[in-house]
């Protein structure tokens, strides 16, 4: 099994409405993105457009941030999903470096997005996020143990995002990677991500 | 942005441009993880050279000032409490080697030195021990150009140049720190030979860091934006690069090489030179890391 994101570039409206679902399913601090959503205008008044690229942890099959991690932090699951361990990370930050996605935050201290101490919200989630170590997406994986789809794919209201299988070849993102032409961002460095985009 | 600035204050700036530099390892704490990269190439450099030339004094120097990196690069981490579970990983990360080329280099380099304080060197064990502290000194001077160059993400590293232009900058390191040391009255160096070897590494490097740049300034969009960081008159390190680089680590010891390979010049004034060269050494190290622009992601929006 191999879990892949499949982000359809002509739907996706540019609303954020993924990186405020991350930020409230998983309780990021200040300063750091799971979710987000780059902008980009292009051509010139008055053929001007622009575009949107949700980006996300690549969770790519041959992940530059682990090759690099000096403390076997950073590991590949059976099912394709990246993730670091926190309690073994030191905070090196060499998998930031490495990663050619921008998808790792180092959380260096403690912050509340409110300025006067933590809230009872922040309180719950804060401790999933130890300072001093480096946390990035690890596709909901506590979602996907209750069967559950990722937070910014179940809260997108374009419908710009698919979650699935791609080893089953009858999965709705097989289907589409195969028939839309999904493509992943800088293959040619061999990283082989596990998010495809659907051409806008 | 001031470089002891915390990376934070940055972020959500830089998270919205195209090229978007690297802070964590130059910024804030980040300045620990130069010093490291300063502190422990030179200490192996002195290490070659005290071992060239028989200096007692200057392998003393040379731990001393190696160890100093180690604890810096230990006060750049995040979790410093759990630096140990760095040496898990030698078959694949450079930190990995580099953090065991350093320990090999420390254990070793002490017994070794406590064998010639007692005399008993000369035997097949203090052969050893030099040899696996010469193994150590290698790995310390190799691994930081290779810890760049493998990451694929920053064009501007990624290059087999990096790890050529860290060795040079660490062997003429050492070569300084020894020039500073015979200012202060540390006899035993052979100031003649030890500037003209000094000289040959400086000028080696100043060729590395003009065929570097040059091959950089052609590559990509990113690579050439970090080129234009350190070479741009409003760039983000062109004045750390001017006068820290070229200015205090080339044009001062070059000039002052040649001078006093053709003419009479000072100890003191040799030492003065070594503390300028040394001040190079560091702020190459500052300016690579300061120039280091991820490869854009925006440009790459999938289209038909
Ligand atoms: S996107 Fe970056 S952090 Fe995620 S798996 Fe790939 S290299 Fe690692
Ligand atoms: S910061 Fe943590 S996860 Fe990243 S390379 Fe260092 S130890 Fe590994």
């Amino acid at each position: 099994m191999r879990y892949v994101m499949v982000i359809d570039l002509k739907r996706c409206i540019g609303c954020y409405g993924c990186q405020i679902a991350c930020k409230s399913e998983n309780a990021t601090p200040p300063g750091v993105f799971w979710a987000r959503v780059l902008k980009q205008e292009a051509g010139k008044f008055p053929n001007v457009r622009r575009s949107s690229l949700p980006l996300l942890c690549m969770h790519c099959q041959d992940p530059a941030c682990q090759q690099v991690c000096p403390t076997g932090a950073t590991t590949k699951s059976d099912n394709g999903i990246v993730e670091v361990d926190s309690d073994e990370c030191v905070g090196c930050r060499y998998c930031m470096m490495a990663c050619p996605y921008g998808a790792r935050y180092f959380n260096a201290k403690e912050r509340s997005y409110f300025g006067q101490g933590l809230n009872e919200y922040e309180k719950v989630g804060y401790p999933n996020h130890p300072t001093g170590v480096v946390g990035k997406c690890d596709f909901c994986r506590h979602r996907l143990e209750k069967k559950l789809e990722p937070a910014c794919v179940a809260n997108c209201m374009a419908r710009a995002r698919y979650f699935g299988d791609v080893d089953d070849p009858n999965s709705e993102v097989s289907h589409l990677i195969r028939e839309k032409r999904g493509q992943q961002l800088h293959p040619e460095l061999g990283t082989d991500p596990s998010v495809y985009y659907l051409p806008a | 942005m001031a470089i002891w600035e915390d990376p934070f204050q940055k972020l959500s700036e830089d998270l919205k441009t195209t090229l978007r530099p690297q802070r964590e390892w130059v910024a804030g704490r980040g300045l620990f993880l130069l010093l490291g990269h300063f502190l422990s190439g030179a200490g192996a450099g002195t290490w070659l050279f005290s071992i060239y030339y028989g200096l007692a004094a200057g392998l003393m120097l040379s731990l001393g000032v190696v160890a100093l990196g180690g604890v810096a690069h230990l006060l750049f981490l995040g979790r410093f409490g759990r630096a140990w579970r760095i040496v898990r990983q030698p078959h694949k990360s450079w930190i990995s080697r580099g953090l065991l080329s350093m320990a090999l280099f420390l254990v070793c380099g002490t017994a070794y030195l406590l064998l010639e304080r007692i005399g008993a060197v000369s035997g097949a064990l203090g052969g050893v021990l030099l040899l696996l502290s010469l193994v150590g000194m290698a790995g310390i001077l190799l691994y930081k150009g290779f810890v760049y160059a493998v990451s694929r993400a920053i064009p501007f590293w990624n290059t087999p140049l990096l790890p050529a232009l860290y060795i040079a900058y660490g062997v003429r390191g050492g070569a300084a720190i020894l020039l500073v040391a015979a200012a202060l009255g540390v006899g035993g160096v052979e100031l003649s030979s030890l500037e003209f070897i000094k000289l040959w590494v400086v000028v080696s490097s100043a060729v590395l860091v003009l065929i570097y740049l040059a091959g950089m300034s052609s590559s990509g969009v990113a690579s050439r934006r970090s080129v234009s960081q350190l070479l741009g008159l409003r760039g983000s390190a062109s004045l750390a690069f001017y006068l820290g680089v070229m200015l205090l680590g080339l044009v001062v010891p070059i000039g002052m090489g040649l001078f006093s390979h053709y003419g009479t010049v000072l100890p003191w004034v040799l030492g003065l030179v070594g503390v300028s060269s040394l001040i190079g050494d560091f702020y190459v190290k500052y300016c690579v890391a300061r120039a280091g622009i991820y490869l854009p992601l925006s440009g790459e929006f999938p289209a038909r």
